[in-house]
C-alpha cells in the first residue's frame, strides 16, 4: 500500500471517529441521572382532623375579691391601637440598685399570648398543657391572685408555643380567640359564657401556621373577626352572637397572624386588614358596612404577623418577616371612592422591616426592630420618616441589638423587651437612640415575644413560660 | 550435676531474656499504637455560633465538593411546615417543588411526620456547604442547621484555606478528641 493511501485511509478513519464522537456528545444528556424535585415528595398529610370543641364548657371560680383600679389596657396595642399609653401615671426611667420590682409571677403554658388589663383585672388566654385546654385566666393586677378561669378542652401540639393572642375587653364583654380559631365571648365581670364560634369549622378557614396570632377586636359592641375562608371579615353582635355582616371573599384570601386595625380616613370608618393574599380596607359602618372599600394584592406574603400601621395622612405601612420586607402605601379618597397606591416596596435589608411586632408611629416617625435578615441593621431598633422608610433617621447601633420582643411607649419612655427577658428603658427621640437603663426581669427568659400591657403603672409581660407583673410607678 | 544446673540456668536466662525482649517489643508497639490513638492531635472545626454563613466554605475549600457540610441538631429543630432552612424566603408554596427549595443541590429531604410536623434530613453527598440553609434557619428558625467540617473528607491541611478566608474567624484548630461542635451538646461560650 502506498503511503498516500495510508494517509487517506487514516484521515477518513479519524473523520469517521470524530463525527461519531460528535454525534455521541450531542446526543448524550449529562443530566440524565438528575431527579426532578416535584411538589408532594414530602407526602404531606391531609391536615389535622377537626375537633369537636364545646367552647366555654369549663369554669372555675377561685376568688371574688380584688382591688378595683382606674386604668385599662383593653386590647392588643392598647385603647388607641397605637401601643402608646396615654396614662398620666409617672413611671421610673431607671431600675435603681434593687433592680426591677416584680410584684407577681405566674407559670403559664408555652406560648406568646399577652395580657389585657381592665380596672384592676388581668386577662390572658393561656393553653393549659396539663389539662390540654384553652383557658382564659383572670388575675388580680395588684396581687396576681387568680380570680377565675374559663376554657375548653382542645388538643394543641407544641409548635413554637401554643397560645398567641390577646383578648379584647370592654366594660361588658371579654372576647378571646384561641390557637385553633375558637372565638369565645364572656361576660366581663362574671366570666359567664355569652357565645362561642368555631371559625375554622364555620368558615372553612385554614388555621395559620403556628396557630392563630390574630387578636380579636370589639368595636362598638361588635366582635370583628378576620376569618378567611368563606368570608374575609365578619361582625358579630357581642350581646347575642348574631352575625351582623360578612365580607365576601371570592378570592379565597386566608387568615394571617395580623390583627384588624380600625382607621377613619376621608370621613369613612374602616377596618384595615392584611390577609394572606391582599391588604384590604372594609367599611366599618354605614349602609355599606362589611363591603371592601379598597384592596391591593401587591402585598401578598405567606406569613404576616405585624398589623397595618395607619397614619393620619392616609399612609399605611405594612411589614412582615420571612423575607417579605415592607410596603408603604398611600390611601386616597375621592367622592367617597377609595384607592390605594403603593409608594414603595422593598426587601428587609433595604429599609424598616419587622418580623413579629408592629412598628410604632410616634411624633411623625416610625420605630421598629429589624429582623435577623435585615442586613447590617439586623435586630437593631431603628427610626425612619414615613416619607422614606428606606432611609434610617437613626439606629440603636451595632452594640445595641434586640430580638423579636415587644416595644411600646408610656410616660414618654420607650420600653423594649429582649428575647431573654431583659427590659430596656430608652427615651424616644427623632434624632438619636437614647438608652436610659436595662435590667433582666425574667431569669432564664426565652422567646419573650408577647406584647406588653400597662395600667396604673403596673407592666405585665411574659416570656414563653412565665408571666410577670412589675411595678414601674415612681415612688 | 553442677554443670547441668549451670547449663539450665543459662538456658533459662536466655529464655527469660527473649521473653522480656518480646514483651518489651510488644509493649513498645502497643504503647506506640495507643499513643497514636489517644494523642491529642488537632483538626479544623467551625464554631457554629461564630459562623456568619458567608458561603466561602463552599468555594474556598481545597476539596471539591467542600469538606464542610450542613449538619442538623434534631433536638433543636422546630419541625416546622414553613422551614426557613428548606424554603426560599417568601416562597410560592410550602412544598418540595424545586422552585421553592432554598438548597441549590436539593440536599435536604423534607418528610411529613404528623400534623403539623415535618422532618428535614441532610444528604451529605449532595451538600456543598454553601450555608444558604443555615442562614435561613438561623434567621427564621431555631438555628438547628449548622455547618461542620467532616473529618472523613477533610484533608486537615496545615494552612486551611477556608480558615484563612473566614470573615468571622469561626474556624479554629480543636483537639481531635473533641472534633465536632454539634449544637445542643456544644453551647455558646459565655461572653464574659
Amino acid at each position: 500500500m502506498k503511503s498516500s493511501q495510508i494517509i487517506k485511509a487514516t484521515s477518513y478513519s479519524l473523520a469517521i471517529i470524530f463525527v461519531g464522537l460528535l454525534i455521541w456528545w450531542l446526543q448524550t444528556d449529562p443530566t440524565s441521572d438528575f431527579e426532578v424535585s416535584l411538589d408532594g415528595a414530602d407526602n404531606r398529610g391531609s391536615g389535622a382532623e377537626a375537633q369537636d370543641v364545646k367552647i366555654g364548657e369549663y369554669f372555675k371560680q377561685f376568688a371574688d375579691d380584688y382591688t378595683e383600679m382606674s386604668e385599662t389596657w383593653p386590647r392588643f396595642r392598647g385603647a388607641d391601637f397605637d401601643n402608646i399609653s396615654k396614662s398620666p401615671v409617672k413611671l421610673i426611667d431607671r431600675f435603681g440598685a434593687e433592680g426591677p420590682k416584680i410584684v407577681w409571677s405566674k407559670e403559664l403554658g408555652e406560648g406568646h399570648s399577652g395580657a389585657a388589663i381592665y380596672k384592676g383585672l388581668v386577662y390572658v388566654l393561656d393553653y393549659d398543657e396539663e389539662e390540654r385546654a384553652d383557658m382564659l385566666r383572670c388575675y388580680s393586677l395588684l396581687t396576681g391572685k387568680e380570680m377565675w378561669v374559663r376554657g375548653y378542652t382542645l388538643n394543641v401540639k407544641r409548635n413554637h408555643g401554643m397560645s398567641r393572642t390577646i383578648p379584647a375587653i370592654t366594660e361588658d364583654y371579654i372576647l378571646s380567640m384561641g390557637p385553633m380559631c375558637h372565638v369565645m365571648c364572656l361576660d366581663r365581670e362574671t366570666g359567664d359564657l355569652r357565645w362561642g364560634l368555631d371559625v375554622a369549622k364555620e368558615y372553612q378557614s385554614e388555621v395559620p401556621l403556628w396557630y392563630t396570632g390574630q387578636c380579636p377586636l370589639i368595636d362598638d359592641g361588635k366582635a370583628i373577626i378576620a376569618t378567611g375562608g368563606n368570608a374575609l371579615l365578619v361582625a358579630i353582635d357581642c350581646e347575642t352572637g348574631e352575625k351582623i355582616w360578612e365580607t365576601p371573599n371570592p378570592e379565597g384570601w386566608k387568615m394571617s397572624h395580623s390583627s384588624v386595625m380600625p382607621f377613619t380616613f376621608g370621613g369613612q370608618k374602616m377596618y384595615v386588614y392584611s390577609a394572606i393574599g391582599a391588604l384590604v380596607g372594609v367599611a366599618a359602618d354605614g349602609a355599606n358596612a362589611g363591603e371592601i372599600l379598597w384592596q391591593t394584592t401587591v402585598w401578598n406574603h405567606s406569613v404576616v404577623a405585624p398589623s397595618p400601621v395607619c397614619m393620619p395622612d392616609g399612609k399605611i405601612f405594612m411589614t412582615a418577616g420571612y423575607g417579605a420586607g415592607s410596603m408603604m402605601a398611600q390611601l386616597s379618597e375621592s367622592n367617597g371612592n377609595f384607592s390605594i397606591e403603593v409608594l414603595s416596596k422593598y426587601p428587609p435589608r433595604d429599609g424598616l422591616a419587622c418580623e413579629q411586632q408592629t412598628p410604632l408611629y410616634w411624633d411623625g416617625h416610625l420605630l421598629g426592630i429589624m429582623p435577623k435578615d435585615g442586613g447590617p441593621n439586623r435586630n437593631q431598633l431603628i427610626c425612619v420618616n414615613p416619607d422614606n422608610p428606606q432611609e434610617m433617621v437613626w439606629t440603636s447601633g451595632t452594640e445595641t441589638r434586640f430580638g423579636l420582643g415587644p416595644y411600646f411607649i408610656a410616660d414618654g419612655k420607650l420600653f423594649i423587651l429582649s428575647d431573654n427577658g431583659t427590659l430596656t428603658i430608652a427615651r424616644p427621640d427623632v434624632k438619636k437612640y437614647i438608652q436610659l437603663d436595662q435590667a433582666k426581669v425574667i431569669e432564664d427568659g426565652h422567646d419573650a415575644w408577647a406584647p406588653f400591657a400597662l395600667a396604673n403603672g403596673y407592666l405585665v409581660m411574659r416570656d414563653s413560660k412565665t408571666m410577670v407583673c412589675i411595678d414601674l410607678n415612681v415612688k | 550435676m553442677e554443670k547441668e544446673s549451670k547449663s539450665k540456668n543459662r538456658r533459662e536466662f536466655i529464655q527469660s531474656g527473649v521473653r522480656l525482649s518480646l514483651a518489651m517489643a510488644l509493649g513498645s508497639v502497643s504503647g506506640l499504637a495507643l499513643s497514636k490513638v489517644v494523642k491529642d492531635d488537632y483538626v479544623w472545626q467551625i464554631d457554629p455560633f461564630e459562623c456568619t454563613q458567608c458561603g466561602r466554605c463552599a468555594t474556598d475549600c481545597v476539596m471539591s465538593p467542600s469538606a464542610v457540610k450542613c449538619v442538623h441538631a434534631y433536638d433543636l429543630c422546630g419541625y416546622c411546615d414553613l422551614c426557613g432552612g428548606y424554603l426560599k424566603p417568601d416562597s410560592n408554596a410550602l412544598s418540595t417543588a424545586a422552585e421553592n427549595q432554598l438548597c441549590p443541590t436539593a440536599a435536604i429531604e423534607r418528610k411529613f411526620i404528623e400534623e403539623p410536623y415535618f422532618e428535614y434530613i441532610i444528604n451529605e453527598d449532595l451538600c456543598i456547604g454553601c450555608a444558604k440553609c443555615v442562614k435561613g434557619c438561623t434567621a427564621f428558625g431555631n438555628g438547628s442547621l449548622h455547618l461542620q467540617i467532616i473529618h472523613s473528607i477533610c484533608d486537615n491541611c496545615n494552612d486551611c484555606s477556608i480558615a484563612r478566608v473566614c470573615p468571622s474567624n469561626a474556624i479554629k484548630r480543636v483537639p481531635a478528641s473533641e472534633a465536632y461542635f454539634i449544637k445542643g451538646d456544644f453551647t455558646k461560650k459565655s461572653e464574659s
